[in-house]
């Protein structure tokens, strides 16, 4: 039987295992496997399971509830071994990086940071900074058959919009990044201009978030900032 | 200034809460182990290449020079008396509502694949829905 991993933990982690709820309809229920000092947190892999989301928020309940009572490594959603004896062979083989990292990690959360700003905002600002993008804007205003030129405008304007999100994004990210232990800026989603994770120590969540309100109140009306928090390390397994 | 403070991903009582935020770190990052097999996520990938496509081609330079030619490049500057005015079409056409119709295809093609094929009744009728039950804890349903 094929057997879905959802984390790592310490052997001392209490694993309150029977209030979780797993993937799979009906859920499958938890176990623990040991080896080395630690513990995969792991289930019968449901056959013909995809990322469906009540399988996503099962995996994502599970972990959330490990890590209120220990440190956890998170496995990636779907991750799935031929059988029990082939996760305990994996957690002896990589048990050192393991608990390595378990250490790193015991007392900490991550804190996932999703940032807009207002398009109109960013746009009057773009072309009111262009002599040459507000020539254009005039041209393609009067003019609305000037296929070419309205291409021209909108990439420059586009390059613009990046240029200016990137340089916001860093802003943003290296303003916070002392309130936080580590950070991992991703790719944003579209709409966004930043996609940050933080690795917070848990009893300094409270510092960071007002760090967080902080700058957010400094930008302004036009942005709007969404923190997502506390969550189990994914990023920085 | 907005900032929205969401807790975790299954708390709440929309069912779905801000699954739709965290979605990447579930899926795209976590611990792997070499050798194990991975559930299909097939339709999810391709999506987000898609995003970046769509990001650099003429449609999307096309729909930033609308924008900008239907921009009101006074208003965001000057006079305070206009202020209410400013907020208001803000409110209207503000970022989220504006990006969406430039990207907002790929964004709602992504949502839909997160809900599968609905092939099981706890999940909800439709993508609209979800996403407004995500939305709303963000208090921009109005915008949906």
């Amino acid at each position: 039987m094929p057997t879905y991993v959802y984390a790592v933990t310490g052997a001392d982690h209490p694993l309150p295992l029977h209030d979780l709820t797993g993937v799979g309809d009906p859920p499958t229920p938890l176990r623990a496997l040991r080896a080395d000092g630690l513990a995969a947190v792991a289930g019968d892999a449901p056959p013909g399971l995809r990322a469906k989301r009540r399988d996503v928020l099962a995996h994502q309940g599970v972990l959330e509830a490990l890590m209120r009572d220990g440190a956890t490594l998170p496995m990636r959603f779907g991750l799935v071994g031929p059988d029990d004896d082939e996760v305990v062979a994996a957690l002896r083989r990589e048990a050192d990086v393991y608990r390595e990292r378990l250490a790193e990690l015991d007392g900490h959360v991550e804190y996932n940071l999703k940032a807009v700003r207002d398009e109109a905002d960013l746009l009057r600002e773009v072309v009111s900074d262009s002599a040459e993008i507000r020539q254009l804007n005039e041209q393609t205003r009067a003019d609305e058959g000037d296929h070419d030129k309205r291409v021209a405008l909108g990439e420059m304007v586009a390059r613009e919009v990046t240029t200016r999100h990137q340089r916001e994004a860093d802003e943003v990210a290296s303003r916070l990044a002392p309130a936080a232990t580590r950070s991992h800026l991703a790719d944003p989603g579209p709409q966004q201009f930043l996609n940050v994770s933080f690795l917070v120590p848990r009893t300094d969540a409270d510092t960071f978030v007002a760090a967080v309100r902080q700058e957010a109140d400094r930008r302004g009306d036009a942005y709007a900032f969404t923190l997502t928090g506390p969550l189990p390390p994914y990023s920085f397994v | 200034m907005t900032l929205v403070q969401q807790s975790n991903a299954t708390a709440g009582g929309s069912g779905s809460g801000n699954l739709y935020d965290v979605l990447e770190l579930i899926l795209d990052r976590g611990l792997v182990i070499d050798a194990f097999v991975r559930v299909s996520l097939v339709g999810i990938e391709i999506l987000k290449i898609d995003v970046r496509v769509v990001v650099a081609s003429v449609d999307t330079y096309l729909r930033f020079a609308e924008a900008c030619n239907r921009l009101d490049l006074e208003s965001g500057r000057k006079a305070p008396s206009q202020l209410t005015e400013i907020v208001g079409d803000m409110t209207e056409n503000g970022a989220k509502g504006k990006s969406k119709g430039v990207l907002g295809g790929a964004v709602e093609a992504i949502s839909d694949s997160i809900q599968g094929k609905r092939d099981d009744a706890e999940e909800e009728p439709k993508k609209r829905s979800a996403r407004k039950s995500a939305s709303g804890r963000k208090a921009k349903g109005d915008e949906e």
